[in-house]
């Protein structure tokens, strides 16, 4: 019945996997004790790699389109071997360090139900990542990595949040509302990164895709509903999570989400290599389109809490007038009570809108002090004071002054952790070890 | 009217759902189609469906394979929730969406698909019957509590 296969690690991989799961997600054990009630009948959950057996065998996309996908590195064009290492170690990592992120703030949910959601979800990122050490211990790396595949595993388990690849896995969550956020902006953005990667050159990882994705649907969901309830009970003044902290939220987000999609300008390489079937810009668009219609979404099922006489053409009516004029409508304000997206040039560090000068609405602004208040007003509180903003506010006043050139703000990060960190057990230095001693 | 667009059902589509369902039982229950959305998104996101015409969907089908249900122990591919919009209603798009949702059952490896209807919904047994469904050897008991 089934369209796909399982497979296990090697041992040492495993038992690797499993030990990083002991430190960074402790609280995985309770999926499998909360599993009948918020689950029941669904397959319980597998820490293993899933593979799709109905994955084409010609290339899609690409100037190899029609001829066979390749099944082994060796056999891909040596840049497209090259690329698609370093999306798999990419990938991989967020797949961990979102996990990470989850986990900091997860006993902070207020409903049982939203916090088996997220749990399931970190339990299935754990999944991913597995996935992904699977394609690099499955396979022969050798002709593009002189990086042995324990190395490699060491390095991906090694990473915490500040050390990851993406800047959006490097943010420390704040409260409960960023872990449904984040499922709702950045889950999204891997969802676009698994779909284009479906027609993947390599036969091994576009097989990887179809099951992820499936998963990552339900990730979506755990983002999009919770939103909803919230904004529902957002139009009562008892509201425990109110508009304000959601749009912050947003504004927190969805410029890392932007920025994971690569350089504006950029991705032709992929698809030339057939690794990809669309280049940031295109698959950028389409994210920001849904993110648009999930804003939309959300504001309606509020209007419709707040005004609950108001039949639902007239609440039609009234969101449509208020997105295109703005101003107020029986005491809903555009500006301050509805949700928006930012412009996406908005607190930047990516991309061809890069510590560009753009405030939330598309304004522009001259003098980096004002630009920096006008981010730092936007922002959730407890992210204002986060080591990543005060490096943002610094890099962006250094590149308005020229003291720093555009090029080498771009590549800066906070070092918000070591990283290489190796396993905080006594008797062990490295995640992967040789024989059975690992776990 | 343009030809629809079937696809797998998302989460974005909730509200779409909630609205077709508005306009036919005249009850807004978005709390209601939150649940069943999310609980067939984890079971198998690829088999609910919906139409989209010009970008707006218009309907939807809701459903999955399922082995074991009353004692049936073969699997089953169950026709569960399904709306059209009313203004969207004569082109074909139950029928459009019930092929789609079938086709997905058999590669699931269902090799029969059921569903229950109401001896009043005298429009959905009949839509029912039009795409091959007949009386099953079962019967339906309840009561009341």
């Amino acid at each position: 019945m089934s369209d796909e296969v399982t497979r296990e690690l090697p041992k040492p991989f495993h038992d690797a996997v499993v030990h990083w799961q002991q430190h960074n997600f402790p609280d995985y054990p309770r999926l499998a004790e909360d599993w009948e009630r918020f689950f029941p009948k669904d397959q319980p959950f597998c820490l293993c790699a899933r593979i799709a057996r109905s994955t084409g065998d010609t290339i899609d996309v690409g100037e190899r389109k029609g001829q066979p996908k390749a099944t082994a590195p060796k056999d891909l064009d040596p840049e497209a071997a090259q690329q698609l290492l370093a999306i798999i170690r990419a990938q991989a990592s967020t797949e961990f360090g979102s996990i990470q992120q989850h986990q900091a703030t997860l006993f902070r949910a207020n409903d049982a139900e939203d916090q088996a959601w997220v749990l399931r979800v970190m339990a299935e990122e754990l999944r991913h990542g597995y996935q992904m050490i699977h394609l690099l211990t499955s396979a022969d790396w050798s002709p593009v990595t002189e990086a042995k595949p324990a190395d490699m595993v060491e390095e991906i388990l090694s990473m915490k949040t500040g050390s990851h690849v993406l800047a959006a896995f490097n943010l420390e969550y704040d409260s409960f509302v960023d872990n449904v956020v984040f499922c709702a902006f950045i889950d999204r953005v891997g969802k676009y990164q698994l779909t284009m990667q479906k027609v993947a050159a390599y036969k091994p990882f576009a097989a990887s895709m179809p099951p992820m994705l499936r998963e990552e649907a339900f990730h979506l969901a755990t983002g999009v509903v919770p939103l909803r309830r919230w904004v529902q009970e957002a139009a009562e003044p008892s509201a425990l999570v109110t508009m304000d902290q959601l749009q912050r939220a947003i504004a927190k987000w969805f410029a890392r989400g932007l920025e994971m999609f690569g350089d504006e300008r950029g991705g032709e390489t992929n698809v030339r290599l057939g690794l990809k079937d669309k280049t940031n810009r295109q698959a950028q668009d389409e994210y920001v389109a849904e993110c648009e219609q999930m804003l939309d979404d959300l504001n309606v099922r509020y209007l419709r809490s707040r005004y609950k006489d108001r039949d639902r053409d007239e609440i039609d009516r009234v969101y449509a007038t208020l997105k295109r004029d703005g101003g107020r409508y029986d005491g809903t304000s555009w500006g301050e009570d509805l949700l928006k997206l930012p412009q996406r040039a908005f607190f930047r560090r990516r991309g061809e809108h890069a510590f560009e000068l753009t405030g939330f609405s598309g304004d522009r602004f001259e003098d980096v002090e004002k630009y920096v208040e006008h981010v730092l007003a936007r922002l959730p509180e407890a992210y204002r004071a986060s080591i990543d903003v005060k490096h943002w506010a610094d890099v962006q006043r250094k590149v308005a002054r020229g003291e720093v050139t555009l090029k080498d703000a771009v590549k800066s990060m906070p070092r918000l952790a070591r990283v290489g960190g190796a396993c905080p057990c006594a008797n062990s230095v490295r995640w992967v070890v040789d024989g059975s001693g690992a776990a | 009217m343009t030809e629809a667009r079937i696809r797998p059902l998302t989460e974005l589509d909730i509200d779409a759902v909630t609205r077709i369902d508005e306009k036919i039982t005249g009850r807004y229950r978005p709390e209601v189609w939150e649940q069943r959305v999310v609980y067939y998104i984890r079971r198998d996101p690829d088999a609910p469906k919906v139409a989209e015409v010009d970008g707006r969907v218009v309907g939807f089908m809701l459903g999955e394979v399922r082995g074991g249900e009353f004692g049936l122990e073969e699997p089953t591919g169950w026709i569960e929730f399904f709306g059209v919009d009313p203004a969207a209603r004569g082109g074909g798009i139950g029928r459009l969406l019930a092929q789609e949702l079938l086709d997905h059952f058999r590669a699931q490896g269902a090799h029969i698909a059921r569903t229950m209807v109401a001896r009043q919904d005298r429009d959905i047994d009949a839509f029912l019957r039009a795409m091959g469904f007949a009386p099953a050897a079962l019967t339906a008991l309840e009561r009341r509590l």
